[in-house]
């Protein structure tokens, strides 16, 4: 034990979590760990996680977990500082890898939302809602919305051993069906586990939810069968379209296969985790 | 509810056990040798389950051929390997094995020997040169080929001057070198070194092993020259966890690398190929 | 036995050990049976048995830097009650895998002390079903034939015969030798051709794979799908510390052959179907000497799109003859 102190002392990772435009949902889930969370408190050396702590020194850091997306200049100015100061940036929850739900702005007009934003935006410089990496370089991503509290921790825990972990690569159904659930998508419900990444223990289905495919699509997704799939269970177009961006819209490549003309975004150059996709 | 505590009878194949390293040596970049004293018989080509806890287990193949301690060779690709990059002289790491078939070396005796390697894939033939020493009579004319990247890439730069001075020894770099270089390399890939030079089939046996591309390319030139498939021996790479040919990870079609494998004739692992 | 002693023998059973039995919730599954009343066995089970043998997930060892701790295997005992023919020969199979060649001991373990009580389909349970077009064996303690108003039973083991002596009372004795007819499930031979060594080549195998979503549903519902994957897994209060697990794993997915560097061997979705297919088929056969499949059309059944293989091995061997009979 006392051997463990004194050499972790000095090696200590420095770590910060922070969050932009969000609901910092993916925080809590982080604290949500409460088994371990004292333990990581002590594993890591926590400089800044200014949603529960009064001190915070903003430099220096080893590893940035960072939840939000850019959604004004505040946001920008704080996403840039922070990659400077870190060696490793990782995006948070869904917002922060793929955009989710603030996103989906860019897929409606204005005058469908108009009526919902603050009335008086002097203070606020409106950014179009984007992830980080649209923005800097992002090393690590923990997806979902919320974020699978223990992938947080293993997280965690991997970095401060020295590892980088491998992503969770499989579909949400290797997880589901390890679970004993049987198949939504057979009692006609909507559902997107088959094309979106798992590493959530399944945990919607679990209590007879659909899948909305908030962790992204995987890299092996056989979207044009989903798609097909969702048409022969009697979910129109429209349906399908607005149900697979709205957690994803901005990281879905291909998704001209269900839009209609005309109902495009603007041209967009987007991410996806790591190639290149574009679309529009 | 009956419970019974039962001991496992018989040893437990999952457990891996303690050995120290004896020496670690750093052949390039991402590239080193450690020595450990696992006092074990082995085959040339054969392969152990490293494993650090908390960071995995890896497949590395023995580079080495004595029964008193064995030596790997070891890239620097993955969490584990990585991880193992740090060790130092005197650390302890958990090894479970050897598995595999390896090289069937009693019964090629009598034979020149060809060997030719590219990148990492040395390694595993670096096994087999050791074993050929140590049984000098048992062959004959011993040739090398091999190919890497770039001068910085070269591995077992220690025993290079030996080999030459014993064997037929051809060293290769893909890139052309750009500052000095201790050791006499040709530019250009080992097929093109392996064309140019005057080789039949007579009596010979080859072992090749590299990257996937490599190989194809190599067994190419070795037709041209007349060799046929029982003459090649080959050795594959899959990912694989238990070792023992259960976990199947490593199945190329109906063939566990891990039990009927590494080391494939080539003849067998035509019919596997075209996976 | 009469039929209305069953309830009394799986009762009393559950005295002495852990009766699981097929039980209808949303689907059918094996569970933990306090009263045998709500045993279900008009259909096999959704989920099959082999997760109570070949765990999802378990731990091998723990460990504090690079000292191991083995951990203690122990179960209960168990006995297992309306088990079908095909789940039977699933459960042989991974016998074969888990303890002929490498004796594994978390899975010998789990297999040790359990009984197992076959109960005879009187007819296919599921459209799916082709267990009748494989060499399925005799493999269970005791049989249950359904004949109307009781049950035969037969003695498959010298546990099954210790098992019926003891409860004597609740059987007769009966004299009557099985035959061939008792043993076959009608209605489940819909496969064609078993031997499929031919059809590698074949171009149809990418209808399987065009339909095919990746899920990894068939490998994770098939009985005998025994693949698996082993990872560490360290402590927060200390990260010298921890366990490696094996945790069950699919063919059908890309991870299973993704390796350092990204690259993965058997990227082609069809491939990965056909490797699927010709393991059960084949490659089992190569090592084990009997096929690996056990027609419980789990796979069909579960698959969210029901790709189904003997379907398109069926269509494969008919092609074949009318293409033949054209020439």
């Amino acid at each position: 034990m006392s051997k463990k102190n004194t050499s972790a002392k000095s090696e200590k990772l420095n770590v910060g979590v922070y969050g932009i435009t969000g609901c910092a949902g993916c925080q809590l889930s982080l604290i949500f760990n409460e088994d371990e969370i004292l333990d990581v408190v002590n594993l890591v050396n926590l400089k800044a996680f200014p949603f529960i702590k009064e001190v915070n020194i903003d430099e220096q850091f080893d590893c940035v977990i960072l939840e939000g997306l850019v959604a004004d200049k505040g946001d920008l100015e704080t996403v840039k500082k922070l990659r400077k100061n870190t060696k490793m940036l990782v995006s948070l929850g869904a917002c922060a890898c793929t955009g989710c739900v603030p996103a989906y702005r860019h897929f409606t007009l204005k005058e469908n939302y108009e009526h919902l934003l603050y009335k008086k935006m002097e203070e606020i410089e409106d950014v179009d809602p984007t992830p980080i990496d649209e923005h800097v370089q992002v090393d690590y991503y923990i997806p979902g919305c919320p974020p699978d509290k223990k992938e947080i921790i293993t997280f965690i825990k991997s970095v401060a051993k020295g590892i980088v972990p491998r992503p969770y690569q499989s579909p949400v159904c290797v997880e589901c069906r390890r679970n004993g659930n049987t198949c939504l998508l057979d009692s006609g419900k909507p559902c997107l586990g088959p094309i979106t990444t798992g590493g959530c223990d399944s945990v919607c289905i679990n209590g007879g939810f659909e899948c909305w495919g908030c962790r992204g699509p995987t890299k092996d997704m056989n979207l044009d069968l989903m798609i097909k799939m969702l048409r022969d269970r009697g979910f129109d177009d429209k349906f399908i379209q607005d149900r697979m961006r709205t957690f994803v819209g901005l990281k879905l490549p291909m998704l001209e296969k269900v839009m209609k003309p005309g109902e495009k975004p603007d041209k967009l150059q987007t991410q996806f985790y790591g190639e290149k996709i574009y679309y529009g | 509810m009956a419970k019974k505590k039962q001991k496992a009878k018989t040893e437990n194949p999952y457990i891996p056990k303690p050995y120290k390293v004896l020496e670690y040596y750093r052949e390039t970049d991402d590239n080193f040798t450690i020595t450990i004293n696992m006092k074990v018989k082995h085959d040339p080509g054969q392969f152990v389950q490293l494993s650090l806890p908390g960071f995995g287990e890896a497949p590395i193949s023995i580079c080495s051929d004595s029964e008193e301690y064995i030596k790997l060779n070891i890239r620097e690709v993955g969490t584990v390997t990585k991880a193992l990059g740090n060790l130092k002289k005197g650390d302890t790491l958990l090894v479970r094995g050897p598995y595999g078939r390896g090289y069937p070396m009693q019964y090629l005796t009598g034979n020149n020997v060809l060997i030719i390697g590219g990148g990492c894939g040395v390694a595993p033939l670096k096994g087999i040169i050791d074993y050929v020493e140590n049984h000098r009579d048992d062959f004959k004319e011993v040739m090398l080929f091999l190919g890497y990247r770039s001068p910085n890439d070269v591995l077992f730069k220690r025993e290079l001057e030996e080999w030459r001075n014993k064997y037929h020894l051809q060293v290769t770099v893909d890139e052309e070198a750009h500052g000095e270089m201790c050791y006499d390399a040709k530019h250009g890939f080992v097929t093109d070194v392996l064309r140019s030079t005057p080789i039949n089939n007579e009596n010979k046996i080859v072992f090749v092993c590299g990257p996937p591309i490599m190989m194809k390319y190599v067994i190419e030139v070795l037709k041209e020259k007349g060799f046929n498939d029982k003459q090649i021996f080959l050795s594959a790479e899959r990912l694989m966890y238990c070792a023992m040919g259960v976990c199947c990870h490593c199945m190329i079609k109906g063939k566990f690398t891990c039990v009927d494998g590494p080391v494939f004739r080539y003849d067998e692992m035509k019919e596997l190929s075209d996976e | 036995m009469e039929k209305k002693r069953l309830n009394e023998f799986l009762l009393q059973l559950s005295k002495s050990y852990e009766l699981i039995a097929p039980v209808k919730t949303d689907v059918v599954r094996f569970e933990r049976v306090k009263n045998p009343e709500t045993i279900h066995l008009e259909k096999n089970a959704y989920f099959p048995l082999k997760e109570y043998f070949f765990k999802k997930e378990e731990v091998l060892f723990t460990f504090t830097g690079n000292k191991i701790q083995e951990t203690t295997l122990s179960s209960p005992k168990r006995a297992f009650f309306g088990i079908r023919k095909c789940d039977l020969n699933a459960i042989h199979h991974q016998d074969i895998v888990f303890m002929k060649d490498t004796q594994d001991p978390y899975y010998i373990a789990q297999r040790k002390n359990s009984l197992l009580l076959g109960y005879h389909c009187p007819s296919a349970p599921s459209p799916y079903c082709f267990c009748g077009s494989l060499d399925l064996i005799d493999f269970f303690d005791l049989m249950f034939y359904d004949k109307e108003d009781h049950f035969l039973v037969e003695v498959g083991s010298e546990k099954g015969k210790k098992l019926a002596e003891k409860y004597g009372k609740l059987f007769s004795p009966s004299t009557r030798l099985m035959t061939q007819a008792d043993k076959v499930i009608p209605g489940a031979d819909r496969l064609d051709k078993k031997d499929i060594s031919a059809f590698y080549d074949h171009k149809d195998w990418k209808k399987g794979a065009d339909i095919c979503l990746s899920c990894g549903a068939c490998t994770a519902l098939c009985p005998t799908c025994y693949c698996f994957e082993i990872h560490d897994e360290v402590k927060a209060e200390n990260v010298n510390k921890g366990e490696r697990k094996r945790s069950w794993s699919s063919c059908q997915l890309q991870e299973f052959t993704r390796v350092a560097g990204d690259h993965v061997f058997r990227e082609d979705r069809e491939e990965r179907f056909k490797h699927r297919i010709y393991h059960q088929l084949e490659y089992f056969k190569e090592k084990y000497g009997v096929q690996m499949c056990v027609g419980c059309g789990r796979c069909i059944d579960g698959c969210p799109t029901r790709i189904d293989f003997v379907d398109i091995i069926n269509k494969m061997e008919h092609g074949k003859e009318e293409t033949e009979s054209k020439n």
